[in-house]
């Protein structure tokens, strides 16, 4: 297996330099991969996928019924990152939820932010997921954003860059911990002799995270995982960190709150939970709170939290950090806050909202990407070039209709990696998706969650929108 | 700590495979004994028929097909996804349990359970029915035996493991009960030829169906009679399929819940189980026949899912919460609360 014919193109590659010689930290697998014919290269491929399958590390897909259960696709060519590229990245998202979280903790309180002048009051009043609610509750240790996955892109010249903030409840940690276990079974004369960082321990840091946010005085808490149900997309992943954390997986319906504590319903009677790890949103938590028709949450949950009884993760409300406009505002937060300039600098955002900015938006469209605030999954925008005319034009109407939901970035060159097509290895486009956990103090699972846009000239990386996943290696050296 | 809702997944997945198993077996063994009998469409369509009331699934049978032929009938039990008896149905229900549960199961009985489901995603009525069908239900029946060999073998022997026995005991202490009912279902064409070698055709299905061919032949070294299949698949007390071992260790596993001594009970389903126990062990062989072997096990099908309501009662019945409308009834009764203050 070889690269031969390989093209670069207009692109930064992170395996091959502009002059087509391999990266440093790419030879040695380059080497060893030259050494594998196809054949046997696609009959380990074979062998993962049919792994896959049995082992059901799959995603459901909506609005499909059964045989909705779809494999990530995944792709044998691993994305490696060296340690000192790691740590710099490593600097830069510490920094950057350490401003969040501050800022969290800041609009849930005091809003000295707002009141010096930094953010306007208007975009956190109107910010989707802010919950004036749960304003002046305290949380443990005052931390609120205990699991992030903060989406990095890098630029034609190689530039890391943040793209969002998923300061709710990031999913994708389990392809990450799937992948490294299928690569080491099937390429283990792939690794370097140095070593790649190991990622495997991700389940016993959440874990240790999670039991950090107890209430006070309880030495063994139980702790659960709140899931939305066996019908939820990311299932699986809600299951396989359970079972590696040995801990309870329950529904709302599990769980009951009598005197503002949390049971849950054993066969022995009702037993009370300490610290929920909810995979399930605000909106859904706690019916009495939010929406009155949610049957997923558990009536009483937020009142159990105020009262100190329960442990929340994430608490509630850090949606906001979610919010693209607000996203626009973390480099000034990062200065205010740390007094510090960005490690990892945004993508430049225009905001709709602002009337000179929302002029330029809608002159421009066509050369912009354009993004609903508070949208995932690839939906909700448009890339300008690669738009049609219809497009440009309902996002123009859309975005004049309600302009605070609605921000605009210059399209981002992702750089690409080479990814197996099944003739021939060919660039295509990554992202990388780290997850931050946020207890007694931050850990960062080195490396993270590759996303690769499958479809050719694709820029979108989502699984519901034909994305796949690699293997992320950073190297000890 | 175990939860209700798992411990009634937990029960149901077990139930499900061994359902599975059941009817694999079933079909297969009534396919083959097709073929040394009587093969004309009238005959098969009464065999098969008297099989389908047995299970209690004619009715539906008759709604989704025009006449019963061996090929419909295996069909029908097999991948027909309208009858939620047939085999796919239940390994995906089983599947479905599964996936639910699956942080508290271990990966080997995921796996399996998934590979069994993919096979019989895989296969059609017609491709099993043109490659002849007895390959196909030794591979179902490998699924599910490997699936309770792995189950006993490597998941930890607590209080869950007791509902995924309940489960299997239950369901094949009914289904033996079923299978051995069959007889009266599909009579003989004349009560002369009891004895006969359509009769012994029919026991030896029976006695297959429960895997007891063998234990049979060597229990009694003698000619199958009606009486003798009934003390071995009603009252033996030491072959695994016998609708009286079941419910003894239904009855273990039952206890082993509460850790009530099996000399008491401590609520309704160990008191059923235990009194129904204890009439079996009393029962003679001659007794049942005398009472007949439709009767008793019919008494014995009523008690057993009388026993199986009580135990989902007790540990893994709960009502589904509407918080919408749980909540507007405490707002309603805080509302009445402040009229009746302010009166």
């Amino acid at each position: 297996m070889d690269f031969t014919g390989y093209d670069t193109g207009a692109f930064f590659d992170e395996m091959f330099e502009v002059d087509g010689s391999v990266r440093p930290h790419y030879k040695a697998f380059a080497q060893r991969l030259g050494t594998m014919t196809r054949q046997e290269f696609e009959r380990r491929k074979e062998a993962i996928q049919v792994s896959f399958m049995r082992a059901g590390v799959t995603f459901n897909v909506y609005g499909a019924e059964e045989g909705a259960e779809r494999i990530f696709p995944f792709d044998l060519v691993p994305r490696i990152i060296p340690r000192k590229e790691w740590e710099h990245v490593e600097r830069g998202l510490k920094q950057r939820i350490t401003a969040l979280n501050l800022f969290t903790k800041d609009i849930y309180t005091d809003q000295k932010i707002v009141k010096d002048g930094v953010v306007p009051e208007h975009y956190i009043l109107s910010a989707k997921h802010y919950r004036p609610a749960f304003r002046g509750i305290k949380v443990p240790r005052d931390v609120y954003i205990h699991i992030c996955g903060t989406d990095l892109i890098r630029d034609d010249k190689g530039e890391y860059l943040v793209l969002e903030d998923n300061a709710r409840c990031p999913s994708g940690v389990s392809y990450v911990l799937e992948n490294r276990q299928a690569m080491k079974r099937m390429f283990p004369n792939f690794f370097p002799e140095a070593g790649v960082r190991t990622v495997l321990d991700y389940a016993q840091r959440l874990l240790r995270m999670l039991r950090s946010i107890a209430p006070a005085g309880i030495e063994n808490p139980t702790i659960a995982l709140l899931t939305p149900g066996s019908y939820n997309s990311a299932y699986f992943e809600h299951c396989f960190l359970a079972r590696q954390m040995g801990i309870e997986i329950v529904e709302g319906r599990d769980l009951v709150v009598q005197n503002d504590q949390v049971f849950v319903r054993t066969i022995q009677g009702l037993k009370q939970v300490h610290v929920l790890y909810r995979r399930i949103d605000d909106d859904f938590i706690d019916p009495e709170v939010f929406r009155p028709d949610s049957v997923l949450g558990v009536p009483g949950l937020v009142r159990a939290y105020r009262a100190g009884n329960i442990g929340l993760a994430n608490s509630i409300g850090t949606g906001v950090c979610d919010d693209k406009v607000i996203y626009a505002f973390v480099p000034a937060m990062i200065k205010y806050y740390l007094g510090e300039e960005a490690i990892l600098p945004n993508v430049p955002t225009y905001l709709a909202d602002e009337p000179s900015q929302l002029q330029y938006i809608i002159d421009n469209m066509e050369k912009l990407v354009v993004k609903a605030a508070n949208e995932s999954g690839g939906y909700g925008m448009i890339i300008g070039p690669h738009a049609s005319k219809e497009q440009v034009e309902e996002f123009r109407a859309a975005v004049k209709a309600n302009p605070r939901n609605y921000i605009a970035q210059p399209p981002i060159m992702l750089s690409r990696h080479p990814t197996w097509t099944g003739e021939a290895f060919e660039g295509r486009h990554i992202d990388l998706r780290p997850f931050i956990l946020y207890g007694d103090n931050i850990e960062i699972i080195p490396g993270g969650l590759t996303r690769v846009a499958l479809r050719k000239g694709s820029l979108v990386v989502n699984s519901s929108q034909g994305g796949g996943s690699k293997d992320t290696w950073v190297l000890r050296e | 700590m175990l939860l209700c809702r798992v411990a009634d997944s937990l029960f149901w997945m077990s139930r499900y495979i061994e359902r599975a198993e059941n009817t694999a077996r079933l079909v297969d063994v009534n396919l083959q004994l097709l073929l040394e009998t009587d093969g004309t469409s009238k005959a098969a369509a009464r065999h098969w028929e008297g099989i389908m009331q047995s299970m209690g699934d004619l009715e539906l049978f008759r709604s989704l097909y025009k006449e019963a032929t061996s090929e419909t009938a295996m069909e029908f039990f097999t991948f027909n996804r309208a009858n939620p008896s047939s085999v796919i149905s239940c390994v995906y229900a089983a599947r479905e349990n599964a996936r639910m549960i699956r942080d508290q199961i271990s990966e080997e009985m995921w796996v399996i359970i998934n590979r069994a489901y993919l096979f019989l995603k895989g296969e059609s009525a017609t491709a099993v029915w043109a490659s002849g069908p007895n390959d196909f239900f030794e591979q179902v029946k490998e699924y599910t035996i490997l699936f309770q060999g792995s189950t006993d073998a490597i998941f930890p022997h607590h209080v869950g493991f007791e509902f995924i026995k309940a489960g299997a005991y239950l369901e094949r202490a009914d289904k033996i009960a079923r299978i051995l009912d069959i007889r009266h279902h599909t009579p003989l064409p004349n009560e002369l030829d009891t004895g006969g070698a359509l009769d012994l055709a029919h026991w030896v299905t029976v006695l297959r169906a429960c895997s007891a061919r063998e234990a049979y032949q060597r229990t009694y070294v003698q000619d199958i009679t009606a009486r003798n299949v009934a003390d071995l698949l009603v009252l033996s007390r030491v072959f695994p399929r016998s609708i009286f071992f079941c419910l003894q260790r239904l009855q273990l596993a039952i206890h082993a819940v509460s850790g009530c001594p099996i000399t008491h009970y401590s609520n309704e389903v160990e008191r059923l189980i235990g009194r129904l126990l204890s009439e079996l062990n009393y029962t003679s062989t001659d007794e049942v026949i005398k009472k007949g072997l439709h009767k008793t096990i019919g008494e014995i099908t009523e008690r057993i899912s009388e026993i199986a309501l009580a135990f989902s009662n007790l540990y893994m019945f709960f009502p589904i919460v509407d918080p919408a409308a749980k909540l507007k009834n405490a707002r309603r009764e805080s509302q009445t609360n402040i009229a009746a203050a302010s009166e």
